[in-house]
């Protein structure tokens, strides 16, 4: 396995590094010894064919594993260099810090507004003016305010696939993560509201680490800055993304991106 | 001309010489599962005809709300009625924190393990118990051992027992009904496992679990045997019509009328068995459409859906 860095990395501060990851289902073992470290404010793509661990590992990001039975996680994931798995750390705190937006868009059966203020609530937040503001601040920022600034109060499941999408990365951003980590965001929309999400993600990497999952190769290409493969439960390579897509240095990256599997 | 060489041995295929019989069978299963489904609806249409015929008669404002005589004609059910809500209410009062807990902690919050599998267990043994048995076990307990002697509080807590686990599965399968995906959602905004319970996963299910709730009800208001020994079977013991003593007995309308027939020194027993029968079947299939009606507003009043 290369471990290669990419040669822009040394001069970017890492927002988070991953260190010999083991990924446990049961007895099954779904990720082995995965490094990679994640700059601040870039977009970090995660590719592979289905099956490969990548979405298993995202997840492994945010403790969102916890919540699985029967699943376990071994090695290091640190954020601004705290390990996030430490014992006196609590995975609220972590999941506060690093949002997730998910593959099928989940929004809750309540308001547009309930939805975006949500996690505001949650953390204490009671004051409506200050709701309001979180609320509109979030929903610019995810591209979805001029669409839905008159009806607030509707239900969410109202929306359309890609607004309810929009409206979900809003509610991610109304919590005000530091990393946002996405599960392919785009997998259940048409390609108009995947090109909506996609310019949001160039938008956000302003703000956000983002850290995402996709099948879709010209997708990473679009967006990412820097691409890491994964194949069979093993992180291949990491490097910026024209790298990757331009002279893999592993024959298994070429293949893929080749189209010779996946 | 290629294609009608392929397609005739094809059509002889499709048409093939069991063709007929298969569909006439097929017809024939068609209808026989139709008549089966249909027999279920007549069978209710009928019995409630039934009742009618043979209660209607009997009711008037002075039956539903005059009080039980003893022997002379002209009892009414009034009091029963109000026990019948007061017990339902008691039970629903202890039954309901319980079972939503334990049915929350069930499915929210144990990652299976032995536990839950004793849980489980436990509540299954007590559904098998037959009411009888369980309104013996009240008798022995809160009636004699406790000296409460026959009263609203001991049927209720009876009743207690014998619905904890019903409403206990309402409650599991109303969350199990709530979509995984907000789950985590809410722990992805960094919401704890109680938030998340108490702003997504408890509103989504208020519908479903409150149809449940309302369907139990239907039941706990139809039960006699566990509460003949338990609650008593005497509104005039010691008590006022309307009494909401606790303490006091209480003869629910289904215990009444089990009783009337039984021991009543009344000429007009007929008449007020009749109408008992008929006022109970009412109350009940209320009870049912009512657990849809509210179940369905409630959905939509807290999934903010069709605002």
């Amino acid at each position: 396995m290369i471990q290669s860095q990419p040669a822009a990395a040394p001069a970017l501060a890492d927002k988070m590094k991953i260190e010999n990851l083991d990924i446990f289902y049961g007895t099954f073992q779904a990720m082995k010894r995965a490094n990679l470290s994640v700059p601040d404010r870039h977009v970090m793509a995660l590719i592979g064919p289905s099956g490969c661990g990548k979405s298993t590992f995202l997840r492994a990001l945010n403790r969102m594993h916890d919540l699985t039975p029967g699943a376990r996680v071994e090695g290091k994931v640190t954020l601004d260099g705290v390990d996030i798995y430490a014992p006196s750390i609590d995975p609220v705190t972590v999941r506060h810090r690093i949002g997730m937006v998910f593959q099928r868009p989940n929004p809750f059966p309540k308001s547009i507004f309930e939805n975006v203020v949500y996690g505001a609530k949650i953390h204490g937040e009671k004051n409506p003016k200050r709701l309001a503001e979180i609320a509109e601040k979030s929903l610019r920022a995810a591209a979805l305010w001029d669409e839905v600034k008159d009806r607030l109060s509707r239900s969410a499941l109202d929306l359309s696939g890609g607004q309810q999408q929009r409206l979900c990365i809003a509610r991610v951003l109304a919590v005000e993560p530091e990393v946002i980590l996405m599960d392919e965001p785009a997998s259940a929309l048409d390609p108009i509201a995947t090109s909506k999400i996609e310019d949001l993600i160039g938008e956000l990497k302003r703000d956000y680490t983002v850290i995402i999952v996709t099948h879709s190769m010209q997708q990473a290409a679009r967006i990412s800055d820097f691409t890491s493969f994964f194949l069979l439960g093993e992180l291949i390579e990491v490097g910026t993304t024209s790298d990757i897509f331009t002279r893999p240095r592993d024959k298994r990256t070429e293949d893929y991106i080749t189209g010779r599997y996946g | 001309m290629a294609q009608a060489v392929i397609a005739q041995p094809a059509v002889a295929r499709l048409r093939g010489s069991n063709a007929r019989s298969r569909r006439i069978v097929d017809r024939i299963a068609t209808a026989a599962l139709w008549g089966a489904s249909s027999l279920v609806v007549l069978l209710l249409l009928l019995f409630i005809g039934f009742e009618f015929y043979r209660g209607a008669s009997s009711i008037s404002w002075q039956f539903l709300t005059g009080s039980p005589t003893a022997g002379t004609a002209g009892g009414g059910i009034g009091p029963l009625i109000f026990n019948s809500f007061y017990v339902l209410i008691l039970t629903l009062a202890f039954t309901v924190p319980i079972s939503v807990c334990a049915g929350m902690y069930l499915q929210e919050y144990s990652a299976g393990g032995r536990f839950k599998a004793i849980v489980q267990f436990s509540a299954e043994s007590l559904a098998t118990v037959p009411s009888i048995v369980m309104g013996l076990f009240g008798l022995l307990v809160f009636v004699s051992a406790l000296h409460w002697h026959f009263t609203a509080l001991g049927g209720a807590l009876t009743l207690t027992l014998l619905n904890l686990p019903a409403m206990m599965r309402v409650t599991q399968e109303a969350l199990a009904g709530v979509p995984g995906t907000y789950r985590e959602a809410s722990m992805a905004c960094g919401a704890t496992k109680w938030q998340t319970v108490l702003k997504v996963i408890l509103p989504s299910a208020i519908g479903p679990l409150t149809t449940g709730v309302v369907l139990v009800s239907g039941r706990i208001f139809g039960e006699t045997a566990a509460l003949i020994y338990t609650a008593g079977a005497s509104v005039s013991y010691g008590r006022s019509a309307y009494d909401v003593n606790p303490f006091h007995t209480a003869e629910t309308l289904a215990v009444g009328l089990y009783q009337v027939h039984r021991e009543a020194l009344v000429p007009d027993v007929d008449r007020i068995a009749n109408g008992s029968a008929l006022v109970l079947l009412v109350m009940v299939l209320v009870f049912n459409v009512v657990a849809r009606v509210v179940g369905r507003a409630l959905t939509l009043r807290f999934t903010g859906k069709a605002r």
